[in-house]
């Protein structure tokens, strides 16, 4: 009796699962329409906030924002480009404290496939990826 | 080329999957909850099972969850004697029913007013959502502890399963309408409004009766002993699992066995259709649960059909695929893709 070659149905990826560190329900998730207003930093009744005070808050919520899209990477096909219209693609495993070097795996070069790698970041211009 | 099932493994939970529930089909698609014995019920994205949140607060296992319809509420039932009610969108507990034994389920009305619930005391209970500190309505009569309990009839009556009997209840009257009895224990319960059909398992027969007059309409027998059964909506099609670990699905109207899966590591507790029958999810003793798609081999979700014609005319090999086979390939698979390059050009959006 001839069993029927059948090839399995691909898949883009796998269900994302519980990320270990947080109960989950992202404030900016798909349904953030949904939640009710609350306002976000109960402002003192201050006249005039400096300059120099407003620039901080900003620089440290961009930075905030930038170490929470590090986190978002982790685990994702990342595709960096580098020197010379280098291409490459990766899985993003850590950045160092610096961000000096990304660790990668599965680093898809024109040259083959490495296992494992470190990325300096001065080499790289730009990446992207889908989360 | 035959495409052969490929299951979506959602992991997470620590301990067996007891229960889960779809919510309807919302402006932001439709979600799944999950009850676990871990204590721990958590809320995924419907079509992709990606996880959204996990429900904090409960002290016992979580044997019953239910999602309201547009999945802004979300309900538990949990070995701690309470039922929890919460907010879906921000993982928030709203409040508190304090029960005398185990709660098994809970059930919202249409409107989300109101919650039916009921467990090891033998009694459903009638919360009314909007004052949750007055006591609730109360209605005895089962002799065992109650497994199910579902509203059907538009929130008019109410259906309740104990160990062996289902019982239709008059929710103005709070009085019993009428009883089934089986000589066999009832595993699960399922109410289909479009057609007021009651699906109800015991033993290897899957039995569909009326869900106004409690009168049998048909019955299937599985080759083991079923857990759980779930009716398509466009009523093409079921879906039963039990303990042989295997999920069966049938034709509705000729009974015919159409597919079968093994996947599962353990005992199937409980499968569901989703709102638009394109997936059905179950959920195990060995702690996870797999979406399974209706129409093998159609785009839907994370699944994606890839056809022949791409690549150097080789024989359609996947660009990202997972052989049916155990869990632990899976994850081997998706870590040391080596030999694999992912396409350039089409859309990889979920």
């Amino acid at each position: 009796m001839q069993t029927p070659v059948t090839i399995p149905v691909p898949v883009l990826r796998l269900p994302r699962g519980p990320d270990g560190f947080s109960r989950g329900f992202a404030p900016d998730g798909r349904r953030a329409p949904l939640r009710p207003e609350v306002p976000e930093i109960q402002e003192c009744p201050i006249a005039q906030e400096s300059l120099e005070f407003q620039e901080q808050r900003a620089r440290a919520a961009l930075r905030e924002r930038y170490l929470r899209s590090l986190l978002a990477m982790v685990g994702r096909q990342v595709s960096f480009t580098l020197h010379e219209g280098v291409r490459v693609a990766a899985h993003f495993g850590a950045t160092d404290l610096d961000v000096a070097n990304f660790y990668v795996s599965q680093l898809q070069t024109p040259i083959g496939v490495q296992a494992e790698a470190l990325l300096r970041c001065s080499d790289i211009i730009s990446y992207t990826f889908k989360p | 080329m035959a495409m052969r099932q490929t299951p979506l493994t959602c992991s997470g939970h620590t301990r067996p999957v007891v229960d889960l529930a779809f919510s309807g089909i919302t402006p932001y698609g439709y979600f799944l909850i999950s009850a676990c014995k871990d204590g721990k019920p958590m809320l995924r994205q419907g079509d992709t099972g990606d996880w959204i949140g996990t429900f904090l607060g409960h002290k016992g296992a979580v044997w019953g969850a239910t999602l309201n319809k547009d999945a802004t509420k979300a309900a538990t039932a949990a070995a701690d004697f309470t039922a929890k009610v919460w907010d879906a969108v921000s993982g928030d507990e709203l409040m508190t029913l304090a029960h005398k034994h185990i709660v098994k389920t809970v059930d919202f009305t249409q409107d989300s007013n109101s919650l039916l619930t009921g467990g090891q005391d033998k009694l459903l209970r009638i919360y009314d959502l909007n004052k949750p500190e007055a006591e609730p309505k109360e209605i005895s009569g089962h002799t065992s502890g109650i497994k199910k309990a579902l509203w059907c009839s538009e929130d008019k009556q109410i259906l309740s399963a104990d160990d062996k009997t289902v019982r239709l209840w008059d929710h103005a009257t709070m009085t019993e309408v009428k009883s089934l009895n089986f000589n066999m224990s009832v595993s699960s319960m399922e109410y289909i409004p479009e057609g007021e059909i009651l699906v109800i398992t015991y033993g290897r027969s899957i039995a569909f009766h009326s869900a106004v007059s409690l009168d049998p309409i048909k019955s299937f027998e599985a080759p083991a002993t079923i857990n759980s059964a779930s009716l398509h909506p466009e009523k093409e099609f079921l879906v039963a699992g039990g303990e042989d670990f295997k999920l069966y699905k049938y034709d509705y109207n000729s009974g015919e066995e159409l597919e079968s899966y093994k996947g599962h590591f353990g005992p199937i507790h409980c499968v569901r259709f989703s709102p638009d029958g394109e997936l059905y999810a179950s959920g195990s003793e060995d702690g996870t649960l797999r979406l399974w798609q209706t129409v093998v081999g159609k785009t839907y979700g994370l699944w994606k059909c890839v056809l022949p014609e791409e690549d150097s005319g080789e024989l359609a090999k996947p660009k990202i695929g997972f052989p049916e086979t155990t869990e632990e390939e899976i994850e081997e698979i998706a870590s040391e893709n080596s030999d694999c390059i992912y396409p350039s050009a089409p859309d990889v959006k979920a």
